[in-house]
């Protein structure tokens, strides 16, 4: 069977308004670091796409993550309903004191809500290729790729060459994205309402309410959420700092040991660049 | 440097012993910087260290040369991925040259004792070419570069011709010679298709199965348009880097506890083992009987596909005795041949050199090490004042190119050069709270990691306490975090006034 994705993995799940959500926890127990909560993207899950960040922060710290869960019955998910699964989760497993949070992609909107919402629970937070509000960019895009849904092979070249950076997929071939792109997590229906939560995202009013020790990720190549995203999200957030990445949209997987070690650095020292800071990024 | 008269001894401000890439890269920095008091002593009659020695034939590096080379030297010409070891060796003697500081080198030299003078606050460094006082000594001499070949019962009845890896003789011809060949580290790998190819038959006498990274592919060469654009646009290289670099460190958490992610490589290595060998049989005695990771994993090449040779007999088992020309295994399978050839690796959990460094109150190196090697920052240790040791304690990388941590070293001794220069400082000595904190804070890295439960038997081990004293077990790019920089709260610091 498969094998948990970091030592003394615990798994659990909350009721949150009637859905189950699912947790997993792992990590330092005596760090001094706050605990830290990662929260994934559109057809994404713990496993998917934390795979290799969450057993590298559990190292140092404690972390929480959890799988985004469909709701029911309900047609249209907003952010502030996946903001309530994150908030069930956290009040479950650390009900009280400072955490840091990290979200991913869609999860990155919700993160950054999150932590406009809770500023006296966010110390720190982690935005990777993250957006304030959906541009005409995202919509063609997504326009193409839902006229593509009838030809799954046609949808999944397509995916495949959004996600990852334009250099990474020159040196590899279709078989080799394919092994290293997981499945997508959280089923068709829900996959398909977090698409349609895609377009409309707009947490501009949230911005000046964020009061977190912020880092913003940007990548190079991200062709789903272009930089540009990722920059105004470092005006926009008065405590931020930005670094870049090499790679495309798909950073957890293309990228991973960058991505994680720019993070733990980041959330062992959050102040070591002030805000307003560009990082460099690292040149081996 | 200027010659006292009384003693015929040369003062230096600092000498380095070893030009590998370690002494090399220190002078290339030293250089720059417009420091020229400086020496290398060097053994043999070249410099190169590891790529001097190594000439086998299949010799190459298996972290991709734009990685394993210095970030401050990138070099657009290498022919492979992989590059040959001759070609590395070329790049070395290039950089002394380009950066000019051939007079720094003292060939042929081999140092025979250092000792620290509390007196002078100097160490006195004893040579077969001469003596020497430095205020900082550096050991640069490589954990790889003192072979071991293990004790075999009647190997001098052996009438044949012996070779280490190592310790190439390029004069005795090997073509129809029947070959057995000691051991499957990364330099048995190496060799093994090109002996198999000229002799006529080799057995491979295998303590343990290796696991293998799973080819990736690429075409090996390098064209001609690809190196003109390196040389045209040096970006493409620290692209190159930056990508074998990240990719290199996704490797490193399977190696401490992370389930899933071991399961994961263990299962690519094993998959690949599958598909390469039909046999069951063989591919049983192939089947590594400890966790990934525990010895290096090495890089794919040929080895299968040379097993799998006529002339190729696989030995699943030790060399344990010879008798005149007959080589027997510990399964009691005896073998006639005409050649040894032992790729058994090189002493690293006991520096050579630790014996012959004498510190504070005359002690050794190796003495203050009889519990295994240990350092502040990997690189300094109490009792002895104002010595760098690089490539020593937990410093070994099983995932990544060591020319990371040694450049970081690097970094730290220049770091530390400045830092006294500019406070006038005379003496350092690390303190022993500092290096039992760094001790400890190594030591729970490793807890649980693939070198020490992964059920091997390795060289990152200290045999004597079980304690992992060769390998970082972290990310290299977490070792450049903490020790790259001089920290002088870790050191009790005289000044000149
Ligand atoms: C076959 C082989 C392949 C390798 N491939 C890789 C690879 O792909 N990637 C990787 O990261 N690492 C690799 N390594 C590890 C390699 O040893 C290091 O990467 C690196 O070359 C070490 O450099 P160094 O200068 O510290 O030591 P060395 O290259 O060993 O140089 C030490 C020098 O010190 C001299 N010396 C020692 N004692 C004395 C003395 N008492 N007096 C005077 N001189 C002395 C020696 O003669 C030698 O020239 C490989 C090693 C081997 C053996």
């Amino acid at each position: 069977m498969a094998e948990p994705i970091a030592q003394d993995l615990v798994t659990g799940t909350v009721d949150v308004d009637g859905t189950t959500v699912t947790y997993f926890t792992a990590g330092k127990q005596d760090s001094k670091l706050p605990p830290v909560v990662l929260i994934h993207g559109t057809a994404g899950s713990t496993e998917n796409h934390f795979s290799f960040v969450f057993p590298t922060l559990a190292r140092d710290q404690r972390v929480v993550s959890l799988d985004l869960t469909d709701i029911v019955g309900k047609p249209e998910i907003t952010v502030a309903d996946l903001e309530r699964q994150v908030a069930g989760v956290v009040n479950h497993l650390v009900p009280a004191g400072p955490i840091s949070v990290l979200g991913y992609s869609l999860g990155s909107v919700v993160a950054a809500a999150y932590a406009a919402h809770n500023p006296d629970r966010v110390q720190n937070l982690v935005l990777v290729a993250g957006w304030i509000k959906t541009d005409t960019q995202q919509l063609v895009r997504q326009d193409v790729q839902a006229a593509l849904r009838g030809d799954m092979a046609a949808y999944k070249k397509l995916s495949l060459v959004l996600a990852f950076g334009v250099p990474f997929v020159a040196k590899r071939t279709l078989d080799d994205l394919l092994t290293i792109a997981p499945p997508p997590a959280g089923g068709m229906e829900f996959i398909g309402k977090l698409s349609d939560l895609n377009r409309i995202v707009d947490i501009t009013d949230d911005m000046g309410k964020i009061k977190a020790t912020t880092l913003i990720i940007g990548c190079t190549y991200d062709m789903m959420v272009p930089r540009h995203h990722s920059l105004a999200l470092f005006g926009a957030i008065e405590d931020s700092r930005y670094t870049e990445l090499s790679s495309g949209h798909a950073i957890v997987w293309e990228r991973p040991s960058e991505l994680a070690l720019a993070v733990r650095e980041f959330l062992a020292n959050p102040n070591a660049y002030p805000a307003g800071s560009i990082i460099p990024e690292v040149q081996p | 440097m200027s010659q006292s008269q009384t003693h015929n001894v040369t003062d230096v401000e600092v000498l380095a012993i070893g030009a590998g890439f370690t002494g090399i890269g220190l002078g290339i920095k030293l250089t720059r910087q417009g420091f020229h008091d400086f020496v290398i002593l060097e053994r043999e009659g070249d410099v190169g260290g590891t790529w001097r020695d190594n000439t086998y034939p299949g010799v190459a590096c298996d972290v991709p040369a734009h990685l394993y080379s210095f970030s401050f030297k990138l070099n657009p010409n290498w022919s492979k991925i992989q590059a040959p070891g001759g070609e590395i060796w070329d790049y070395l003697r290039d950089c002394v040259t380009d950066e000019g500081f051939w007079d720094n080198i003292r060939l042929n030299t081999d140092v025979t004792r250092a000792r620290w003078n509390e007196d002078s606050k100097r160490w006195f460094v004893e040579t077969t070419n001469g003596t020497w006082s430095a205020k900082f000594l550096v050991t640069a001499c490589g954990h790889l570069s003192d072979t071991r070949t293990p004790e075999i019962d009647g190997l001098d009845t052996f009438p044949g011709d012996i070779f280490h890896t190592a310790r190439w003789n390029h004069n005795i011809p090997l073509e129809g010679k029947r070959i057995a060949l000691v051991g499957t580290g990364a330099s048995a790998v190496q060799v093994f298709p090109e002996l198999q190819a000229i002799a006529e038959s080799v057995v491979l006498f295998q303590r343990s199965a290796p696991y293998f990274f799973i080819p990736s592919g690429k075409h090996q060469a390098f064209t001609d348009a690809q190196r003109r654009l390196f040389a045209r646009y040096p970006q493409a290289m620290r692209d190159i880097r930056s990508e074998i670099f990240w990719y290199s460190e996704g490797n490193f958490p399977p190696r401490v506890q992370v389930p899933k992610l071991l399961e994961k490589a263990r299962n690519a290595s094993l998959k690949y083992l599958q598909e390469s060998i039909a046999d069951p049989e063989l591919r049983a005695k192939l089947t590594p009987n400890y966790e990934i990771g525990c010895k290096r994993i090495l890089g794919p090449g040929r080895f299968y596909a040379t097993i799998l040779q006529d002339n190729v007999t696989l030995e699943a088992s030790a060399l344990t005795r010879v008798d005149g020309s007959s080589v027997y295994g510990a399964n009691g399978d005896g073998y006639e041949v005409d050649v040894i050839v032992f790729a058994t690796g090189f002493d690293a959990t006991e520096p050579k050199f630790a014996s012959i460094i004498f510190g504070v109150g005359g002690q050794t190196l190796a003495d203050s090490w009889k519990d295994g090697m240990k350092a502040t920052a990997s690189i300094s240790t109490p009792g002895f004042p104002n010595l760098f040791i690089t490539n020593g304690p937990n410093t070994s990388l099983g995932h990544n190119s060591a020319v990371y941590i040694i450049e970081s070293q690097i970094d730290y001794i220049i770091d530390t050069l400045n830092y006294v220069n500019t406070h006038h400082v005379e003496r350092i000595e690390t303190t022993p709270e500092s290096e039992q904190e760094y001790v400890d804070s190594v030591a729970a890295r490793a807890v649980g990691s693939v070198w020490l439960a992964g059920g091997c038997n390795n060289w990152y081990v200290d045999r004597r306490t079980q304690r992992l004293t060769v390998s970082w077990p972290d990310f290299a790019y977490q070792f450049r975090q903490e020790n790259a920089k001089f920290n002088p709260t870790d050191y009790v610091l005289e000044s000149v006034f």
